[in-house]
């Protein structure tokens, strides 16, 4: 087991070079001239070949001339900067946010722990529901509660998120008057204690929550629920079954545990949808997270802040496929053999 | 099942077993048992669901109403107009109510709504009469409703009415100095109220337009009062006592003098398009002048007609008049001429049918035209109208009407999602056969290259590609843009599926007797192999497709998409996250989210059904 997470580490850590190199050369694709943006200011007292030569020479400084794969190995703080030390991703340096005017690392902080927030609970939610439901289908199939589900999922898969969101929005927040519509938090509250800032932090993530959950559960629900009726058409449920086991155990020790490998596969695609997801939530909710900002910084052309979000999802999505491979592994124990 | 046995009468069944024996029967059940082609008990497996039936009926109305539909309403791009932003689904505009018919005395057309007064003294109002939240045309002034109204104007958002008395009366938005008369108004209506007449306050015309209002006495004074801001509503003293008729533009008005000339007689002439009077009137008497929201006309005594100003919808396209024109009227975009014979001919523009005049209208002797509404009074006191009667879906906030944006936006959606989905499925077959067929090196690649792009977060990822590449494509090349990235971040999913169907086929018998035949590699892939995959590509292209049209809603939507003021269904939706617009402009996100929802579940409908016919194991499920 040991051997194998190391083995999916290394993989990991090459992957992430790969996508972060190909980021940083998308992002370099965009027309922008550091250089020219700093001398700027001082244009009108050079003169034209005065001001030439310091471009010149803040170029050679800033190491704007340097090939692609230099830039890139500094900024992911493999090579040595222009001042000799090293500064990059890796030293902890995401780059300067322009539409902020703050370092990156701290301009994300806030809308990280919200993000992160907002998706711990949609993902209990999400599975705490998706599993007993998809369970109980598969058991009951072809049972009017079954048809009804296949409905209401076949809905939460095919109506776009945003979609389920207006609903969400007319029918809790204009109809019945229950959430606010959006924001993180009451507009000038003051609060007494960090407890009562929770609660209120809450009130307002409930409804953006409530419609990822029942945006997620559509494709989970199906997917565990087939993979059940799967396991519970094998010949060991009928052995399980003739033996006398009591129902309860046949169908979660014996078809549970085998219709749990292909859910933990799909399990990746969903957790990293959620992430994708959030994008739109917190932008139809005005959330103040990882979504929203980066679509804040896309419309205002901040690359660096881009950039560093970027690496953000794609480290979710690679943590979240190790993940995926351990459990997997812990699982099936011939995963474990043959790697 | 189609083929279960039929029974039969029971006399039949008792003759075959009486004298055929039980032989016969049994041999009946059996002959039942046809041999099918793979392809046609797909077929068959795929028509009898009724969810297949429903998505697939579903779908094909909705791909023709977007591929038939753009050219019924055909889709302007440059398209607004600032007095229909917003309007509910509405098709009552002109919806005179009846017992107005045969007794009126005066209409006037308003920006959506229309009022008039009957004989009979009562005011109504039709159409949408909604002017904001709170104002509204159709609440009528209690001191109006009471007073013997004899003339009535309606303009942008107020409605002026005159009395028989001299009084004017003004409601609907007057925040906008709507109201406000002249302290010479003022004090007239003040001796009028007393029963002083007066020469200077006898008033013959009464008009309004854009936030301001004219009132025009007999004896040739003209009163103009509203917001100064926006309109030329002065006069120069040299005209003042001296008007005989006056029409308004949006910003400004047009004098006719009562010596048969006209003349701007406002004070901002200086460059203005309304002050350049064409030289073709010099020497000639004008008899009637109407106005457009940007343009003015006269008609002179020989029936010849002017128009000049700043508009470029096709008022100036003066039609060739078989009859001698003895009035005209003018709507927002259009006119109205009324010809010696009593028929009436409409030139201008004509996107919401104001210029088409029913056919076999004569008899007219009144017009009344305003935006774009026209009715006509005929001989008899009937009543004809025509023009916009209302948008079926609604308006936007550009005033643009919402189904020809639905329409057009479904056609852009669907091409967009089918044309990502051949180019997915392009890359996911070629990459996932030679993945599949050679295996060793090309595979690992291939599915390494395939891990990466899978693992990658899809909608961030879009929109970078969007954003950077983006920024230096116009509108089309932008739409091809999005294409291209649909397609190249979307073909994993194929090319896994693809690959795993080649590595099982692989194996089969029909694989190795095409490799004794000495046939080339590629061949065997691409032209045995592959017809063996192709209906669970059929299945995984239905699928795609949904998800194709629902990345790219979601992009427009982010606006990273395609951008406005081309609609998609994602566009459409854009900015539709407020409470305003949820709550009170309801049809603007409720019609296209209906119809795209409806759209997508057919789809993902038809895919299912799909799956279950060529993969008869699934059925169990």
């Amino acid at each position: 087991m040991g051997k194998y997470i190391l083995k999916r580490l290394v993989y990991i850590v090459v992957v992430f070079l790969i996508v972060s190199l190909l980021m940083f050369s998308l992002y370099n694709l965009i027309p922008s001239d550091p250089a020219r943006q700093e001398l700027e200011p001082q244009r009108r007292n050079m003169k034209p070949d005065e001001y030439e030569a310091a471009y010149r020479r803040l170029r050679v400084q800033m190491g704007l001339d340097d090939p692609l794969i230099v830039r890139y190995l500094r900024w992911i703080g493999l090579w040595k900067d222009m001042d000799g030390t090293f500064n990059g991703v890796f030293q902890g340096n995401f780059g300067y946010s322009n539409l902020y005017k703050q370092n990156v690392i701290e301009v994300i902080k806030a809308p990280m722990s919200n993000t992160i927030f907002i998706n711990i609970f949609s993902t209990i939610l999400s599975l705490g529901i998706t599993i007993p439901l998809g369970i109980y289908c598969a058991v009951h199939k072809g049972k009017r509660f079954d048809s009804a589900t296949q409905v209401v999922t076949m809905l939460g898969y095919s109506i776009p998120i945003y979609i389920i969101a207006l609903i969400f929005m007319f029918l809790f927040c204009i109809v019945w008057r229950i959430f606010p519509v959006m924001g993180t938090k009451t507009a000038g509250a003051t609060y007494a204690n960090s407890w009562e800032e929770f609660t209120d932090k809450l009130y307002h993530i409930t409804l953006p929550v409530i419609v990822m959950t029942f945006g997620s559960l559509g494709g989970m629900t199906r997917y565990v629920r087939s993979a059940m009726i799967d396991a519970l058409s094998m010949d060991y449920i009928r052995t399980a079954r003739a033996k006398g086991l009591k129902e309860k155990v046949v169908i979660y020790s014996h078809a549970w545990r085998n219709a749990l490998l292909p859910v933990i596969t799909s399990i990746l695609g969903w957790f990293l949808s959620i992430f994708s997801g959030s994008v739109i939530i917190e932008n139809t909710f005005s959330l103040n997270g990882m979504g929203k900002l980066y679509w804040q910084g896309l419309n205002n052309l901040d690359f660096e802040l881009v950039l560093a979000i970027q690496m953000f999802y794609s480290i979710v999505s690679l943590i979240g496929s190790l993940l995926i491979d351990i459990s997997y592994g812990l699982v099936d124990p011939r995963v474990r053999v043959d790697k | 099942m189609s083929n279960t046995p039929k029974k039969g009468f029971f006399l039949t069944r008792w003759f075959k077993r009486t004298f055929l024996g039980h032989d016969q029967e049994v041999r009946d059940i059996m002959k039942e048992e046809q041999v099918q082609t793979p392809f046609r008990t797909m077929a068959r497996a795929f028509f009898s669901k009724r969810t297949v039936r429903i998505g697939l009926t579903g779908f094909i109305l909705i791909f023709l109403f977007v591929l038939i539909g753009p050219n019924y309403w055909v889709l302007d791009l440059s398209e607004q107009d600032s007095t229909l932003i917003n309007l509910p689904p509405s098709s009552d505009f002109m919806a005179v109510p009846q017992e107005m018919n045969g007794n009126i005395v005066d209409i006037a057309a308003g920006r959506t709504y229309g009022i008039g007064v009957a004989t009979d003294g009562k005011i109504h109002a039709w159409g949408y009469t909604r002017i904001t939240d709170k104002v509204d045309i159709a609440n009528i002034p209690k001191e109006v409703q009471e007073a013997d109204i004899v003339q009535l104007a309606a303009g942008e958002d107020h409605a002026v009415a005159l009395s028989s008395d001299g009084q004017i009366y003004v409601w609907g938005n007057t925040r906008l100095q709507q109201a406000k008369f002249s302290s010479d108004m003022t004090k007239a209506m003040k001796a009028a109220a007393k029963g002083e007449k007066s020469e200077n306050w006898d008033i013959i015309q009464l008009e309004a337009s854009n936030q301001f209002s004219a009132a025009l006495s007999s004896d040739g004074t003209l009163y103009l009062w509203g917001n100064t801001n926006m309109a030329d509503i002065k006069i120069r003293s040299q005209y003042q006592g001296n008007v005989a008729k006056v029409a308004l533009t949006s910003n400004e008005y047009i004098c006719l003098l009562k010596d048969g000339t006209v003349a701007y007689a406002g004070y901002k002439d200086k460059g203005s398009p309304f002050a350049a009077i064409p030289a073709g009137l010099e020497g000639k008497t004008v008899v009637d002048v109407a106005a457009t929201s940007g343009s003015m006309a006269a008609l002179t005594s020989d029936g010849e007609v002017y128009v000049w100003g700043s508009s470029t919808s096709g008022e100036k396209k003066v039609p060739a008049f078989s009859q001698k024109v003895t009035a005209i009227y003018g709507g927002r975009a259009h006119y109205d001429a009324l010809l010696e014979d009593e028929t009436v001919v409409s030139w201008g523009n004509n996107k919401y049918h104001q210029t088409d005049v029913p056919a076999g209208l004569s008899g007219i002797q009144k017009i009344y035209t305003g935006n774009f509404q026209n009715y006509a009074v005929d001989a008899g006191g009937q009543l004809h109208t025509w023009g916009l009667s209302g948008f079926l879906l609604g308006t936007d906030n550009l005033g643009r009407d919402l189904l020809t944006r639905i329409v057009n936006g479904g056609r852009v959606t669907m091409t967009v999602g089918a044309i990502s989905v051949i180019i997915a499925t392009l890359l996911g077959v070629v990459l996932g056969g030679l993945a599949g067929y050679f295996g060793g090196k090309a595979d690992l690649l291939i599915m390494r290259i395939a891990e990466i792009v899978g693992g990658l977060p899809f909608i961030p990822f879009a929109m970078i590609l969007s954003a950077v590449i983006g920024t230096r494509l116009d509108p089309t090349q932008r739409m091809y843009l999005i294409m291209v990235v649909l397609g190249v971040l979307s073909w994993v999913p194929t090319c896994r599926l693809v690959r795993a169907q080649i590595l099982a086929q692989r194996e089969m018998e029909y694989v190795t007797a095409a490799k004794a035949m000495g046939i080339r590699e590629g061949q065997i892939v691409f032209k045995h192999i592959l017809p063996n995959v192709i209906s669970l590509l059929l299945v995984s292209m239905t699928l795609d497709f949904a998800t194709c049209m629902l990345t790219e809603s979601t992009l427009s939507y982010l606006g990273f998409g395609i951008p406005l003021p081309t609609p998609t269904w994602g566009n459409l939706l854009t900015g539709a996250n407020n409470s305003v617009v949820i709550q009170q402009y309801w049809w603007q996100w409720v019609f296209p989210a209906t119809i795209f929802g409806i759209c997508t579940i057919c789809i993902n409908m038809i895919g299912d059904g799909l799956r279950d016919a060529v993969d008869p194991k699934s059925q169990e499920r």
